[in-house]
């Protein structure tokens, strides 16, 4: 009886340790590590880590879940049995490699953010060079379709970069250089004959020779370069009058065929002395000369060109303006036109080329970019 | 004196119960999760960041109350399964928003699309208007030859709606009608030029 009596009051008193004592002041308060580590978690997914280290952000969740288990199994313990220092250990180390993570974010947000504005830079750089390059030329504009998607582009890199959206702007400017590429292949293309040294000192003799001739003979010759688009008048050797010109709608080509638009290159004489016509007075030259016919029908003999493709001919100098593009032609505003059409005579010679100079102005774009 | 000793023994398991035994409202947070997936999955990330973002922290300040309850001797889930069921409910509703919200943003696409087209036909109709053939003034020609550009750009957009990527098509097409626009701004510059030479 005595004995039964002391074990219900030993367990009597082990029930109110258990309900009073034990529960409120001797389990121990979960890690204050694991607040900290919930809150980084959220500064970290804020600030983009899936996008700018998603390698590293997943291992970290890894991580900060396996601690979240930890201190799970741990909180299945009764108070006073859970000890908590392999649970807080863990969260430290996620707390550290959340540290770490989170420089690493900022790093390559800037550096990401960084590449992508100098990239913006130098591909915009370039677009400027070769659009201002595209206007210059002054002619019908193959190159101007992807200059304008780039433009566009350009816009929408803009507006991405303002979101802070870097991935899709990054894939943007791989349009765009893919567009300026495609752009500046057009162009050399277009305009290989004006980066050729030998091409332009032919040019430079053709042009020298016709001086000559007007310097030995006192006779009045023209020299038109198409480059840049300027025509000049010499007499005894010297220049007396400069205008500026329009070409063909591809005026920079060496006319070959009818219907190509292209201003022909080398040595003419006027022929005929037009008073009116829809585009004021005209001068017209011997085009085709038997070099041309030469070129025309080696080409149609290599099958450059068809059968039935003809050589074309009257190519004129004549009035309309010089801001206009003719099919071959060289135009000239109508004052001006009045002014050479009364200081030519019929036979003066018209040596056409494409550049004299040797340094011109598609070299000093072009082998840059 | 029995009976004292069975009920001490109950008591002792009645604490045991309360202390380690209490279990933790699984299907609240199953389903809570299950509710956020579905937003993700209607395209939450694109149509309802912010909400998503809100939603993610108020299922994480839910588990945080289920882990702080599991720490304590007589737990009380009852805070955290409304916790659990309100993000549930919220989840809900924002997938219910979604639908509209990419119907809005289709329609902006559509519209800036209309925009852009109506910008591009302007400036082709202008150009159409300007003198053709021989004697076309050079900038013009130089106007002109953007267009194939633009008409390129222009079936991007439409490409961008097809699959689904509404605010990057409406950014394209904005892009579009600015130069578009432009465009139309210098042939009517040269047109004035012209005019006023003459």
């Amino acid at each position: 009886m005595k004995l039964r009596r002391k074990v219900i009051a030993l367990v009597g008193i082990i029930e109110c340790s258990l309900i009073f004592f034990t529960p409120g002041c001797k389990t121990p308060p979960a890690p204050s590590e694991v607040e900290e580590a919930r809150l980084q978690e959220q500064v970290l997914w804020g600030a983009g880590g899936s996008i700018f280290a998603p390698e590293e952000f997943q291992k970290y969740e890894r991580n900060l879940a396996e601690a979240r288990k930890a201190l799970e199994r741990e909180e299945l313990k009764i108070g006073p049995f859970r000890n908590y220092a392999r649970v807080r250990e863990n969260f430290r180390q996620v707390i550290k490699e959340g540290e770490q993570l989170e420089a690493l974010i900022k790093t390559r947000k800037a550096s990401l953010s960084q590449e992508i504005e100098s990239r913006r830079e130098s591909l915009y750089d370039k677009y400027k060079i070769l659009n201002n390059l595209s206007l210059q030329l002054n002619q019908r504009g193959y190159s101007r379709p992807h200059l304008a998607q780039a433009d566009i582009l350009f816009k929408e890199v803009d507006r991405l970069l303002a979101g802070l959206r870097y991935e899709e702007a990054r894939g943007r400017l791989d349009e765009i250089a893919s567009l300026l590429k495609q752009a500046e292949n057009i162009l050399r293309e277009q305009l290989k004959r004006y980066m050729d040294q030998d091409q332009i000192r032919q040019w430079r003799q053709l042009a020298e020779r016709a001086i000559e001739k007007s310097k030995t003979s006192g006779q009045t010759v023209i020299v038109i370069s198409k480059l840049e688009r300027i025509l000049t008048v010499y007499q005894a050797g010297r220049p007396i009058r400069t205008y500026q010109v329009g070409l063909g709608f591809n005026g920079l080509n060496d006319k070959l065929h009818a219907g190509d638009d292209a201003t022909p290159e080398g040595e003419y004489k006027i022929i005929k002395k037009i008073g009116a016509s829809k585009y004021g007075k005209g001068l017209l030259i011997d085009y085709p000369n038997e070099e041309d016919i030469k070129k025309f029908n080696e080409a149609k003999k290599k099958g450059y060109i068809t059968s039935s493709t003809r050589i074309g001919g009257l190519i004129e100098i004549h009035g309309g303006g010089k801001d206009g593009l003719t099919r071959g032609c060289v135009a000239l505003d109508n004052k001006e036109m009045d002014e050479l059409f009364k200081m030519i005579p019929v036979g003066t010679p018209v040596t056409i080329v494409g550049t004299t100079d040797p340094s011109n102005k598609i070299i000093e774009i072009l082998k840059p970019v | 004196m029995k009976n004292l000793m069975k009920i001490s023994v109950l008591g002792l398991l009645v604490v045991f119960l309360f202390t380690s035994c209490a279990k933790q409202p699984t299907q609240q947070i199953d389903e809570a999760k299950a509710a956020i997936d579905a937003v993700v999955k209607a395209g939450g990330d694109i149509y309802a960041k912010d909400e998503l973002k809100k939603l993610n922290d108020d299922y994480n300040a839910a588990m945080d109350e289920v882990n702080a309850q599991a720490k304590k001797l007589f737990k009380k889930y009852g805070k955290a399964k409304e916790m659990l069921a309100k993000v549930k409910a919220d989840a809900e509703s924002v997938a219910q928003l979604i639908p509209a919200r990419k119907e809005e943003a289709k329609n902006n696409a559509l519209t800036a699309l209309n925009e852009a087209k109506a910008a591009f036909e302007t400036a082709k109709a202008l150009l159409d208007k300007a003198p053709k053939g021989k004697g076309t003034k050079a900038d013009i020609e130089i106007l002109k030859s953007a267009l194939p550009g633009l008409e390129a750009q222009l079936a991007e957009v439409q490409a961008s709606i097809d699959r689904e990527d509404y605010f990057g098509a409406r950014d394209k097409a904005v892009s579009i009608k600015e130069k578009a626009n432009a465009i139309s701004e210098q042939v009517n510059a040269a047109i004035e030029k012209v005019k006023g030479r003459r």
